[in-house]
């Protein structure tokens, strides 16, 4: 009986904030956009951007209030919520702008307040407010722990650990756990060396080369102010298939720790930030899978299952915004359209989309809204067209960052360079055809690969010292017009 | 891998390269042999994006208007049966028989009544419906949303369902339902289909209504004659424009499509008289010349026209886009050809 009682707790918390967050809502509108994505997916640029495109008046052609004029102006007000950091605006912006370099990646909640002041299409004067809030996606990926025990967890971790192309990069964690008894006597220095393996087996999951993204816990690559605290200092068993834990064991101690990871890291997310945004954005990185390989395609599309799995979905309703709120709207956007060809662009998003059909099609069944979009918060290339011998090459001209290798050369993050990447299939179906769908940098030397993403530095905007240099992109409006445009109608 | 031969393989070209050439889009002339060239495209970023929005928003107050009308209305209807019901019961106190035959003629009125008001009122929720997803159709060309796209095409094959027709086309956007296709690009894909031969049918609806005008006014002996005869033509073509496009007017329909058409040939009217019209009539109202009264007649005829057109554009459910909109030379030719060949 007693996990039903905490959870009817929990609910109860969760409501109690709701219809606290409705009484303040209801004199001040407000709409909480979650911006998230796995790590390098482009959270900071789209914050950034979008900020400063509301603030600074951007092109902004789609997004109908902005464009029709009813927007009189944004500015930032102060951060509300006092226990999270403030999204660090100013200082990304002058990454961006004057020292043309991408800002450093997301590795905390962070959260900003923008306040909207507009008119309303029949002349009255409104005001709304968009708490912007930030956080890795690394963490949704814990969400779905909530519901797996210790055990379940450890089964499949392990499973996973065992496919082909994780196998070679968790050789040392798998040796260490052969020698390791799940129900011998619980040993500190045993389970702290299980952990640290398990992370640098999560670790070199990431890495370009082959760009993984299923790898919860999240807290492990991000641990914050927690490392080294027991909460995060546990790892996978190799466990017999029934029983319990004996008093004692090295499993207990794991299934002690589990718990405790979801009691202070999962559930105070939960509670505090993620149950109550009403607009979600998962900002994903495909290129970076196209670059890796079929595997990396795969494990992307697991991660988004499984992240989707956490939301709560549906049309507001006036009782399920007192007691139960829930995200109407979610917009899945390819970040980094502006690496390929604007022919490419619905390639992109039908790839996308494929992966994100299950969510659609659920998601269309309660009534709630999601979108595909490709789009680049900053656009950092030019278009042109490249003739070789008898070929058109659809390329792009850009300056590469600085470390950035293509046909065994390094960029020193000074050259222009106009880079083909590959085309994409027009039938997104193909690249979902299994392994060697396509080569990737998992399977393939650098030159062999089908596709090459090259990364590029911001753009040099031409008027650094004028009042307002906009930034370039592509489809952000798109994007905000989904998001909030109908809240400013 | 036979379906990996078309893929082209990445490739990087550094600009500094003595073999990469950079070259402007007007450039032409061919460089050598064995070097590559890189030629810079437009950003479509920074292309203008046509926003339809009005300057002034409409003006959205409470309907007083309305409510007056509707108030009036009432109370006539009220007065109007207060009426009915003395001059029934007066009716019983001389006879029954005759008592009975007025019940029961006020219940046909009554009756019919009902049912006309319902007419007018479906005929107003069908233009309505017409109008809404002719705006839907011009967001959609300029944001993109498929969606929203998806949405459009399924109400316009219900609109279209009552035409037997176009029942082939129906099947072959219903076809393409499924694909991924763009938001726009579903929409023109859309008017292929399913306008083409409705535009062709308005094209001789009006161009036919425009001949018939031009030889009355040409042969009638009165101005007024001319007048009616051009009012009820107009109204005609109307009718007949908003009932192939999918609507179906009543009285009430035909006044509020005349507001539109009329609104429609002002706004556009200046500048179809400053190009279209005045040259049509300059240039090859070669019978002009010959004839006052034949002038008058193809003067009235190129007026049907351009009332036609209007009609087409405030009448149709799409906007055009993939299709060329009819436009007056077009329809003069005809009309001057037609004259021509009678002479």
């Amino acid at each position: 009986m007693a996990p039903r009682f905490s959870e009817m707790i929990e609910e109860a918390r969760l409501s109690a904030r709701a219809l606290k967050d409705y009484g303040d809502h209801f004199f001040n509108p407000t709409v909480r956009l979650g911006v998230t994505g796995l790590s390098r997916a482009g959270k900071t640029v789209f914050i950034t951007a979008l900020i400063h495109g509301l603030t600074r008046g951007g092109r902004f052609p789609v997004f109908e209030p902005f464009a029709t004029g009813r927007i009189a102006r944004a500015r930032l007000a102060p951060q509300p919520d006092d226990a999270v950091p403030r999204f660090d605006y100013e200082n990304h912006v002058r990454t961006l702008i004057e020292e043309r370099r991408w800002p450093n990646s997301t590795v905390d909640i962070s959260e900003l307040r923008l306040v909207i002041d507009y008119q309303r299409q029949n002349g009255a004067d409104r005001t709304l407010t968009l708490d912007i809030v930030d956080y890795p996606g690394e963490w949704l990926l814990d969400l779905p722990l909530l519901n797996k025990s210790y055990e379940q967890w450890s089964r499949e971790s392990l499973a996973l650990s065992r496919e082909r192309p994780r196998a070679p990069l968790a050789a040392q964690w798998h040796a260490h756990l052969g020698t390791l008894s799940a129900e011998g006597h619980e040993d500190e220095q045993a389970a702290l060396t299980a952990a640290r393996l398990f992370t640098d087996y999560l670790r070199a999951c990431r890495d370009e080369r082959f760009a993984m993204s299923l790898l919860p816990p999240g807290r492990f690559l991000m641990p914050g102010n927690l490392a080294g605290s027991p909460a995060l200092t546990f790892a996978p068993l190799d466990l017999p298939g029934e029983g319990v834990a004996p008093e004692g064991s090295l499993w207990a101690m794991m299934v002690r720790r589990y718990e405790a990871y979801k009691d202070v890291v999962v559930r105070p997310f939960f509670r505090d930030h993620f149950s109550r945004l009403d607009r979600q954005v998962v900002l994903v990185d495909a290129l970076s899978a196209f670059n890796a390989g079929p595997e990396a395609l795969h494990d992307l599309e697991a991660a988004l299952a499984g992240i989707l799995d956490c939301f709560r979905i549906g049309r507001s309703t006036f009782l399920s915004s007192l007691f139960r709120p829930r995200i109407d709207r979610i917009l899945f956007a390819a970040t980094k359209a502006d690496h390929l060809h604007h022919s490419s662009h619905d390639r992109l998003e039908a790839v996308l989309r494929r992966t994100v059909a299950g969510a659609v099609t659920r998601a269309e069944d309660t009534g709630a809204l999601i979108d595909v979009v490709a789009l680049a918060a900053v656009r950092a290339t030019r278009e042109a067209t490249v003739a070789r011998g008898r070929d058109r090459l659809p390329s792009l001209l850009g300056t590469p960052a600085p470390g950035e290798i293509a046909g065994g050369e390094a960029f020193d993050g000074t050259t222009e360079v106009a880079t083909f990447p590959g085309d994409l299939p027009a039938d997104p179906e193909q690249l979902f055809a299994g392994e060697g769908a396509f080569r990737g940098l998992s399977s393939a030397s650098a030159e062999k690969t089908d596709f090459r993403f090259l990364r590029f530095r911001p753009p040099q905007l031409e008027s650094v010292n004028a009042e307002a240099p906009t930034l370039p992109h592509i489809r952000l409006d798109r994007a905000l017009q989904f998001l909030i445009g109908d809240r400013l109608q | 891998m036979s379906e990996r031969t078309h893929h082209r393989k990445p490739a990087t070209f550094k600009l500094d390269d003595p073999g990469v050439i950079v070259m402007d889009a007007d450039e032409t002339g061919r460089p050598s042999r064995g070097t590559v060239r890189v030629t810079p495209e437009t950003d479509p970023a920074l292309l203008p994006v046509p926003i339809e929005a009005p300057l002034v928003p409409a003006q959205r107050g409470f309907p007083w208007g309305a409510v007056f009308w509707s108030a009036v209305g009432g109370l006539v209807l009220l007065g109007l049966g207060l009426g009915i019901t003395r001059l029934i019961e007066d009716l019983f106190a001389r006879s029954e028989g005759l008592g009975f035959l007025g019940l029961a003629l006020a219940f046909a009125a009554a009756l019919a009544l009902a049912i006309v008001v319902a007419r007018e009122a479906f005929g107003l929720i069908r233009l309505a419906t017409i109008e809404k997803l002719h705006a839907r159709a011009a967001a959609v060309l300029v944001s993109d949303d498929r969606a929203e796209s998806r949405g459009i095409v399924q109400d316009l094959l219900k609109l279209a369902h009552q035409n037997p027709h176009l029942a082939r086309a129906r099947a072959t956007l219903q076809g393409h339902a499924g694909d991924i296709i763009d938001g726009a690009d579903m929409i023109r894909l859309a008017e292929r289909e399913l306008m083409t031969p409705l535009d062709q049918e308005a094209r001789r609806l009006v161009s036919s209504a425009a001949q018939r005008v031009s030889i009355v006014t040409a042969v009638s002996p009165r101005a007024l004659v001319d007048v009616l005869f051009v009012f009820v033509a107009s109204l005609r073509l109307i009718r007949q424009l908003a009932r192939l496009y999918g609507g179906r007017p009543g009285a009430l329909g035909m006044i509020r499509l005349m507001r539109h058409v009329i609104a429609h040939v002002a706004i556009t009217g200046g500048m179809a008289a400053s190009d279209s019209l005045i040259q049509q009539v300059l240039g090859h109202g070669l019978a002009a010349k010959l004839s006052q009264r034949l002038g008058e007649g193809v003067l009235n005829g190129l007026l049907t026209a351009r009332l036609g057109l209007a009609a087409i554009d405030v009448t149709r459910p799409l906007p055009f886009t993939a299709l060329p909109r009819p436009v007056l030379a077009d329809l003069a030719k005809d009309l001057l050809r037609k004259r021509e060949a009678e002479e």
